[in-house]
């Protein structure tokens, strides 16, 4: 069996900055059979996302085309691809990991920032509208009531949750 | 034993050495060591003039040890060492150093300091030649019969070869019938002729003798009067050394007679009970007395005995005009005794079931190439005719799926690499006879390495297959249309095709087939990863395993194509032949040795040995010793270093050679520099200081080489005793984990080391002053920049203080 002996570069490609992440791993294993495109119940409705073209353009180096664009968010995290990899590359993690990428560099959608936002703030990361207490009523459920943030919040401090939301909000 | 005379010879290597090293200097110290008996100086001694002198002073009993200082070293050794056995001395009391590439060139910028390690290299090579043994030869006897296990296109190529050589040949078959795997494949690429042709063996004295080819049923293999076919045939134990197996044979009853069968199809044509017929992929069904095809090998009938009902029916026997049904026929075992195995296992298709979302275990029209194939071939159960299994409608609409299960981490990683050829074949034999068929290939890559295969790939687009890049995701059932729908992106233009099918056909992984873990166990050979059997070297052996006596033959190694598995039979055939064709096997016995007295119940060699050629044997006194088998030992010292007992020795690699050895090389210096011991193996290791003093390159002259067999032998406790010796810092060098000759040696090795470093650092010594290299021989440099490296870190850490030192 051959084994990897490749001496590093010196600067570091994207794609080494995506596998030296968690979920971000697996990139390089990817032939681009399309498997997961095939598999994409996203891909067959929006041309803006397809799998293997996000894998080949991160393996190519096309930070900013990946990193700004829409497709990365598109991704419902179903997993199918994940499951049907045969090369065993976390897609879906891979997915995650870009985006972990995209918001450290200030790329994330507005709403994402207003998820985050409403997290800290509420606990929650879609507000309690009135919509959903009317329908929580008509199904005889109790109202939703505020959950406490403070206990929460030293974990999203901790686990740096915050921090990007600072960037976002400070841009 | 005769005290040691040692005739020291020096070579300047057509005076370039000389302006180097003080070559006086050498010749004086030389004098002053013990038992040197002659010195002589000279341009070269290891041919012409040179090398008569050292045969002549060998012949006139001057001295009876040899010390030549030389500068090709690897050809020289050889030379020198027949010469020498010629004249009557034994080829093991010769030590050869290289002065040139191991010290004048490396040093060449340090002269006084090379001539001094030059007396170091000198005086280590005569405490060694001084302590050497002679090493008898022994005489094994091989017998000239081999046994071929499996009757594929492999296994009958290397048995009417090793046949045609003279030798008694055993071919022995699973299945009822000879042909295996390619028999049923149909057509052949990359001459489109049929499958089920051989070699014709050069007994044939009806034919002309250069024809190229010839069906197997006319070939005349079982008129060969060397060859022996048993079918229905497998190997149950095998016993015995290489050159001298002796091999249980277990032979499922056929129930027909082959010496009255005459292959009229009477019993056929009689019989009431009907299975499905696994050769034609149970696309049909067969009689219980059946024959696979007409064109079968041997022509004889066989009963499936898990569908007859035997005595209930019988029906056969009185339709039988030979009397030739015998339906009280019991298995039977039957020993053989060869000198040599052949492993011809091949391959199966991958259980294509596994993979869930093709669905090939609930959807008829799913199927693999195999079952194509038998479709395509006219003998087949459709007669030519491609159709849909589900309702026998002709399929018109065509799709193949490449690597199903191959390249594929969670089945079979490996590329089987005859796939692409398989289907492209396949696919243009369709598009051929039915001109109006749509024809798709969905692949990942197009692979056609072999000549005139680009040219399938070419034809098949010519005759408008269409050809999808991307792997389906799915095959999945449309039931109102009645097709099959393959769900995949065309990755080149990014858009997803559901493609209608009528049959789907899978380009299935290629597997080791059944049995062969037992078998691999029953023969003590490795299997690789993969599960294929496991050759002793990929790039110069590919068809010798780590057993001397036992082969590799085609498929049984790794999927192959019908040229490749031609070249591995007769490469087989040719190397067993090699192996028994004098009748017996002349080894040198420079093996280990066992002391009894040491050695005792533990089973750290017989499982580190290399060869298997340790066992554990039961003593008088209760308990077990190890021994050597002197005719499967290699002699690599694996087991020497393996030994916590210090209870096995190999022939002139002793503890105290080796103390000897090292003690001279670091009681001259002349170097302000601190001195570093390398313990290089003999192969890669010490190599890579061949070549790195080849091409030039310069290292300092502290560091000293010592040559062992292999990293593998070395023992923590010589680690120490070397920096007890006067060593400031050790590198041990071997080949690299993968690359060991003797497979587990340079791991030990490196495990070794890291033990050592422990108890380094327990006496109070910087562990950094050790440390495991592995380099082949190409990296010269790299063992120049080690050298160096290791001088300068451990002149950084100053005089080694051992305990006891003021």
């Amino acid at each position: 069996m051959l084994h990897h002996n490749v001496k590093k570069a010196e600067a570091i490609s994207f794609s080494e900055e995506v596998t030296c992440r968690h979920g971000g791993e697996t990139l390089t294993a990817c032939y681009q059979c399309g498997t997961c495109a095939s598999s994409c119940p996203v891909a067959r409705l929006d041309s803006r996302f397809n799998p293997r073209e996000i894998l080949k353009l991160a393996l190519l180096g096309e930070k900013d085309e990946v990193l700004s664009g829409d497709a990365i968010w598109l991704c419902t995290s179903c997993f199918n691809c994940q499951e049907r990899c045969p090369q065993n590359v976390e897609i879906a993690e891979l997915i995650f990991a870009l985006r972990n990428i995209a918001i450290e560099a200030g790329n994330s959608p507005n709403i994402y920032a207003d998820f985050g936002g409403a997290l800290i703030a509420d606990g929650r990361i879609v507000a309690i509208s009135k919509f959903v207490e009317k329908k929580r009523e008509e199904f005889g459920l109790p109202p939703l009531k505020p959950v406490g943030v403070e206990d929460l919040n030293k974990i999203l401090e901790a686990t740096g949750f915050t921090k990007p939301e600072q960037k976002e909000a400070s841009k | 034993m005769e005290q040691p005379k040692v005739g020291v010879f020096l070579s300047d290597c057509g005076k370039q050495l000389s302006e180097i090293l003080d070559f006086d200097a050498l010749t004086n110290f030389v004098k002053g060591v013990p038992n040197v008996a002659l010195i002589a100086r000279g341009s070269e001694f290891w041919r012409g003039k040179g090398l008569q002198t050292i045969v002549d002073a060998v012949k006139t009993g001057k001295i009876n040890r040899v010390v030549v200082a030389e500068s090709i070293t690897k050809v020289s050794d050889v030379n020198i060492a027949q010469a020498v056995e010629d004249a009557g001395l034994n080829s093991y009391l010769v030590e050869v150093l290289d002065i040139k590439d191991h010290c004048a060139w490396p040093h060449r910028n340090a002269p006084k300091e090379a001539t001094e390690k030059a007396k170091a290299m000198l005086l280590s090579a005569i405490e060694r030649a001084k302590l050497l043994e002679p090493i008898e030869k022994l005489e094994f006897p091989a017998l000239k019969s081999a046994l071929v296990i499996g009757g594929g296109i492999g296994g009958m190529q290397t048995a009417v070869d090793l046949a045609d050589l003279g030798f008694e040949v055993n071919l022995i078959e699973k299945q009822p019938f000879l042909g295996g795997l390619a028999a049923r494949a149909g057509r052949f690429f990359p001459t489109d002729d049929c499958a089920i042709c051989i070699q014709p063996p050069s007994s044939d004295v009806k034919t002309i003798t250069h024809t190229s080819r010839k069906c197997v049923y006319r070939s005349g293999l079982s008129e060969i009067p060397n060859l022996n076919i048993l079918t229905n045939a497998s190997v149950v134990a095998v016993e015995g050394v290489p050159g001298n197996y002796k091999v249980t044979i277990e032979k499922k009853p056929r129930y027909v007679d082959a010496d009255k069968c005459v292959a009229c199809d009477k019993c056929v044509s009689v019989c009431p009970v009907e299975a499905p017929d696994e050769y034609n992929a149970n696309l049909t069904n067969r009689k219980a007395i059946y024959i696979n095809v007409p064109s079968v090998y041997p022509q004889i009938y066989t009963i499936d005995e898990d569908a007859c009902k035997f005595k209930d029916c019988a029906k056969c026997v009185s339709a039988c005009p030979t009397n030739a049904i015998d339906l009280d026929q019991k298995p039977e075992q039957v020993t053989y005794n060869v000198g040599s195995i052949i492993v011809a296992t091949g391959f199966k298709e991958f259980d294509a079931s596994a993979i869930k979302e093709y669905h090939y275990d609930n959807y008829p029209d799913v199927i693999t190439n195999l079952e194509l194939a038998r479709m395509i071939d006219s003998f087949g159960p459709t007669g030519g005719a491609i159709v849909r299994p589900s309702d026998g409608k002709p399929a018109k609409k065509i799709v193949f799926v490449q690597c199903a299960g191959s390249r594929d981490r969670r089945y079979n990683p490996y590329c089987s690499g005859i796939c692409c050829m398989i289907s492209l074949k396949n696919a243009s034999l369709i598009k051929e006879a039915n001109p109006d068929a749509e024809v798709s290939i969905c692949y990942i890559d197009i692979r056609t390495t072999g000549r005139e295969h680009e040219y399938y790939y070419e034809r098949a687009r010519d005759m408008g297959i269409k050809f999808i890049k991307g792997r389906p995701t799915e095959i999945y059932a449309d039931e109102e249309k009645g097709k099959l729908i393959v769900d995949v992106e065309d990755a080149l233009l990014k858009r997803f095709l559901d493609l209608e099918a009528d049959l789907v056909v899978l380009a299935t992984a290629m597997v080791p087939p059944e049995g062969t873990a037992e078998l691999a166990e029953i023969l003590d050979i490795d299997l690789e990863a993969d599960g294929f059997f496991k050759e002793y070297n990929a790039k110069l052996r590919p068809t010798e395993t780590k057993q001397k006596g036992i082969f590799l033959c085609g498929g049984a190694t790794f999927p192959k194509d019908a040229p490749t598995t031609s070249l591995h039979a007769h490469s087989a055939a040719l190397k067993a032949a090699k192996f028994l064709n004098s009748g017996k096997i002349v080894k040198d016995l420079r093996t280990a040795i066992i002391n009894d007295e040491y050695c005792g119940d533990c089973e750290f060699c017989p499982v580190m040995c290399p060869f298997g050629a340790i066992t554990l044997e039961p003593t008088t006194e209760n308990h077990f010793v190890a021994r050597v088998n002197d005719l499967l030992c290699e002699g690599c010292g694996v087991c020497v270093g393996t030994c916590p007992l210090n209870a096995i020795e190999l022939k002139n690699s002793t503890p105290n050679q080796m103390a000897a050895q090292i003690d001279a090389l670091l009681s001259v210096n002349g170097t302000s520099k601190p001195l570093v011991l390398a313990i290089c193996c003999q192969e890669c290791g010490h190599t890579a200081v061949d070549s790195s003093g080849m091409a030039k390159m310069e290292y300092p002259a502290n560091v000293r080489i010592i040559k062992v067999p292999c990293a593998g032998i070395v023992r923590v406790n010589q680690i120490l005793e070397a920096f007890k010796a006067g060593a400031q810092g050790v590198m041990i060098v071997g080949c690299k984990t993968d690359g060991c000759h003797y497979e587990v040696g340079s791991e030990k090795a490196e495990n070794k080391a890291d033990s050592a470093k422990v108890l380094l650092k327990e006496y109070g010594i910087e562990p950094e002053r050790l440390e495991m290299f592995k380099m082949v021989y190409i990296e010269g440099a790299q063992f120049a920049e080690a050298a160096q490296m290791m001088t300068e870190r451990v002149a950084k850490l100053g005089t080694l203080k051992l305990m006891g030192d003021s």
